[in-house]
């Protein structure tokens, strides 16, 4: 079965090419060279031109485990309006509220017709991922995968404060790695909610651990030099202590220094970045993260931009989230201490244009994405669904490549936090090709996942298709055709093919002999056994779907 | 289709209550029984039973024997039949309820679990205000004091003290020394909260009906409210006032209680005076809420519903229906409720019927003859279930997969 895509307006950065005209040819699900003359062409379709990308790759969105189906359960009330509010070209604008937690068929199904074909839950709690990977993978038509959170652990603690050498630590990542079926590694507020469970109520990036006697700083070296040496591609993925707190910039600036130079990947900045001026002591710090970013070659960030309306946030960060307890609205909330492992936390928010704080969040998300120079080191997150739904990304992007409707939607904001931005002086208009960056290129090669994300010969036949618009929010939200993995799934915006996307992980080597001390603890402290603990790929990939994928394989 | 591959000698998981004893050694005995060798002189009666060999049943129509086939081809066409049927009961693991779910979405039929009721009670309080809880290997490594509300725990979860309190090592506390309460309740078997040392239990006993008063004293003592009373509920308020010291006063103090056992109208009030209790001793010390008990998968059914479907499964009229669909894997003690309407049964082959219902099929049970996946009561822990004797039935997904097919 050979499918052509002719005339097609290429815009793949990993292979520099912004809007090439090409056809290209699908076999087996990759993309292929011109077969020879005397092959059979099954399909042809002509796009007359049409914008052709590789699959949108979101490399951070919480699709799935624990705290996403509390939320779910938390909040029936987002779920009795779905069929009213959520039209079915999901037309974003900053007064339409989408249901921030929907269920596994509707995370897929809205995923695919945008044009995204992958996507990364990033925070699995070791502990709970056999969860994450059971809603995942009833999550259809796009591909799935996840980073486990490490560093709160009390194994992980133990190891460092008892000052274990170096190979202990890489040994414990690595069989994490395995055990969890992930691809990454995430750390939580490093050392924090642990430090929660000791009453602590704030700890700093040099402050102690009451129990354990080290600093987020051990913690954050300790896990990204492990990262690093185990030669997994996927930076660690450090979700700053004093999330969301005013003032906590310095923390972030601090955090990129502890990095000693080790790639790093800072996300959900946008809560990071908030410094202390002005009457009401909340500000921008965008400029100085900004300028940090363009600095360190080393680290990269996604945004977790807010947008207004109605949402939950679901965090590991208990430590942090108790104190946001307080502003929850609707007034609920879960926190919970879970396994020695780690803890999550779940408030529902509403961002309001006319609140001062939510306001000059938006605006500061904003700053960051047009004054960070290199696309390929900033990405494209709402967070999903803590700064927004995920559902929101066509008006993200419209926010970016059209000026004049971004200082339209600025202009309706709180003045108090219009004059504390300086955001419509930003005259930034960020480009197709930079879009298919952060969302595509980048992504792919940020993550390891070496055959998505481009449209290269050999890659996997992940592409979707627009017609260009100018009401780049139209363009981005309803793609004329959607491919996932060489088979047609989303015609006009919706779905005309049922698959089941992979699941894709990385499994560095590493000595089996960490099992020895694993075994000791579960066996002491822990209430399940150590070889339930780990995840085999045959509880992942059942009936043929989510097929499970190791990287580490395919790296160079 | 899952393969049973049935084990020789191992460690296997028992899916009789919500704590999921995974350290259960099994080894098979000449005879083919099974012999359990429990980790400790707990003798857990419900794991004994669980694992006893089941008998063999063929499936029956109205009474009477006929195949496998025979009855999936009966139990679709009375489904075809029928405008509005209900899965009810519900009892199954997650591979069984996907299945369900899916033939539910099918044939536009409702659902609800055996256990919805008790389960209600702690979606309200998780709807209206939430929580803050914790987890089982958190309450083995932290807890100071632990408080059981309403419950003795072990009528339901027979080896909590063993594996949670009782512990030989923990972390962060010492474990003999940790302080046991029971406040309120009927016939609750107390003994094992006495201490390795001998340090009996704290016992504040009031009656089942009295634990909204007693638990919004509780609450309000632990806000600094002042109370005008000298006892509350047939408890001395300085009795209470003592207890409210040790939770603020412990390290990490838990408070325990079982939906099942807070039986009377409107428990989702008491449970909520609980779980505040627990918010506001947070704002200076730890505290956390454990919510204990669970059974028939209800958990795992809960929360698969939740992220299939986008909500949690909730109570219903089974009487609105005229079809009821009755799924019964793990235990046949929990009888089937009478029905008016006509009745297709699926579960464990040791099921015993008052009347014969339209269609029985009996099928593997996950853990006993299945492989399966069960969530932990605490929610986060999801474990694999291993069968442990081989089978010629076919499991829940099968047979309701067989019956999917021949709706089309």
């Amino acid at each position: 079965m050979i499918t052509l895509l002719k005339n097609a307006k290429v815009i793949d950065p990993a292979q520099g090419k912004d809007g090439v005209k090409e056809d290209i040819y699908i076999r087996d699900g990759r993309i292929v060279t011109k077969p020879s003359d005397s092959e059979k062409i099954n399909q042809i379709i002509d796009l007359n031109g049409k914008i052709v990308m590789a699959g949108a790759i979101d490399m951070h969105s919480h699709i799935g485990g624990g705290k996403v189906n509390i939320a779910r359960m938390m909040l029936p009330e987002y779920q009795a309006t779905r069929n009213l509010t959520e039209p079915e070209a999901h037309i974003c604008t900053s007064s339409c509220t989408h249901h921030a937690t929907p269920s596994t068929t509707d995370t897929g199904m809205h995923y695919i017709e945008m044009g995204y074909t992958a996507a990364f839950e990033p925070a699995i709690l070791a502990i709970n991922a056999r969860q994450a990977h059971l809603e995942m993978g009833d999550t259809p038509m796009i591909d799935k995968g996840g980073y486990a959170m490490l560093g709160n652990d009390d194994y992980f603690l133990r190891l460092l404060a008892g000052k274990a050498d170096q190979k202990a630590i890489n040994d414990y990542v690595a069989w994490t790695l395995h055990a969890t079926q992930t691809i990454g590694i995430k750390v939580v507020n490093p050392g924090g909610i642990s430090a929660f469970k000791f009453n602590q109520r704030r700890l700093n990036l040099d402050e102690n651990n009451v129990h354990y006697q080290v600093t987020p700083r051990q913690i954050l070296q300790s896990l990204s030099r492990a990262v690093n040496e185990l030669g997994i591609a996927k930076p660690l993925h450090v979700h700053c202590n004093n999330l969301g707190a005013a003032g906590n910039f310095q923390t972030t600036l601090d955090t990129m220094g502890a990095s000693d130079g080790i790639p790093m990947h800072l996300t959900h900045i946008q809560f990071h970045s908030y410094g202390t001026e002005g009457d009401k002591k909340f500000s921008s710090a965008a400029a100085q993260i900004a300028q940090a970013l363009n600095a360190n070659k080393h680290i990269s960030a996604d945004v977790g931009q807010i947008l207004f309306g109605q949402t939950v946030t679901a965090s590991g960060d208990n430590m942090m989230q108790h104190l946001n307890a307080k502003i929850a609205n609707p007034k609920k909330s879960v926190i919970m201490d879970i396994e020695c492992d780690a803890g999550c936390g779940v408030v529902p928010f509403k961002y309001r244009d006319q609140n001062y704080v939510n306001a000059l969040q938006w605006a500061i998300g904003l700053e960051i994405f047009l004054s960070v120079e290199d696309p390929w080191r900033i990405f494209l997150t709402t967070d999903h669904p803590n700064g927004a739904p995920f559902t929101s990304y066509p008006h993200l992007i419209r926010l970016l490549m059209d000026k004049s409707f971004r200082n339209d939607a600025f202009a309706k904001l709180n003045l108090d936090a219009q004059a504390m931005s300086n955001l419509t002086s930003l005259n930034r208009e960020y480009s197709l090709y930079e879009i298919a960056t952060m969302t595509r290129a980048a992504a792919a090669k940020l993550i390891g996942l070496h055959d998505r994300g481009h449209l290269g010969i050999g890659a996997a036949a992940d592409i979707t298709v627009y017609t260009e618009q100018a009401d780049k929010e139209a363009m981005f939200s309803k793609p004329d055709y959607v491919f996932k993995d060489g088979e047609l799934v989303v015609k006009d915006g919706k779905v005309v093919k049922v698959v089941w996307g992979k699941t894709h992980t990385t499994k560095p080597a590493f000595d089996i002999g960490v099992e020895k001390g694993l075994k000791d603890y579960f066996d002491q402290y822990h209430t399940i056994q150590l070889d339930n603990f780990k995840i085999n790929n045959d509880e992942i990939a059942q009936d043929g779907r989510n097929q499970v994928v190791d990287h580490f394989k395919q790296s160079d | 289709m899952q393969i049973s591959n049935p084990i020789k000698s191992t460690h296997v998981t028992c899916p009789a209550c919500g704590l999921l004893c995974d350290d259960i050694s099994a080894a098979k005995l000449a005879s083919g029984e099974l012999e359990i060798t429990q980790s400790d002189a707990h003798r857990c009666e419900k794991l004994l039973k669980f694992f006893k060999r089941p008998s063999q049943r063929s499936a029956e129509v109205n009474g009477k024997q006929v195949s496998i086939a025979e009855a999936i081809a009966h139990a679709a066409q009375l489904i075809k039949q029928h405008q509005s049927p209900i899965f009810s009961g519900l009892s199954t693991d997650l591979s069984g309820f996907r299945a369900a779910y899916q033939l539910a979405q099918r044939s536009r039929a409702a659902m609800v679990h055996m256990n919805a009721k008790s389960s209600a009670r702690n979606t309200k309080v998780l709807q209206s205000t939430g929580w803050q809880t914790t987890t089982l290997t958190e309450v083995k490594n932290r807890a100071d004091v632990i408080v059981c509300i309403g419950t003795d725990v072990v009528s339901h979860n027979a080896r909590f003290f063993e594996r949670a309190v009782w512990t030989k090592e923990a972390m962060f506390t010492d474990p003999s020394a940790r302080q046991i309460i029971y406040l309120g309740g009927e016939g609750l078997d107390t003994a094992q909260g006495v201490s390795p040392n001998g340090v009996p239990p704290k016992v504040l006993a009031c009656a089942p009906q009295n634990l909204p008063e007693v638990t919004a004293a509780l609450r309000a003592l632990i806000q600094d409210k002042p109370l005008k009373a000298d006892r509350v509920g047939g408890i001395a308020l300085a009795d209470l006032a003592a207890v409210v010291e040790q939770l603020k006063s412990a390290k990490y103090a838990v408070l325990v209680w079982i939906a099942k056992d807070l039986d009377f109208p409107h428990a989702e009030l008491t449970i909520q005076n609980i779980t505040e209790s627990v918010v506001a001793l947070n704002h200076h010390s730890r505290a956390m809420g454990l919510s204990l008990g669970g059974s028939d998968g209800d958990t795992t059914v809960n929360y698969a519903h939740t992220w299939l479907d986008g909500l949690t499964l909730t109570e219903r009229d089974e009487n609105q229906h005229d079809l009821v669909v009755w799924v019964n894997s793990f235990s046949p003690d929990k009888t089937m409720p009478a029905y008016a309407q006509p009745v297709i049964a699926i579960g464990h082959p040791d099921t015993v019927f008052a009347s014969p219902p339209a269609v029985f099929i009996p099928v593997a049970t996950p853990g006993l003859d299945s492989a399966g996946t069960l969530f932990r009561v605490d929610s986060s822990v999801v474990l694999p279930l291993k069968p442990v004797y081989e089978s010629a039935l076919p499991t829940l997904a099968e047979v309701l997969a067989q019956m999917e097919a021949q709706l089309a």
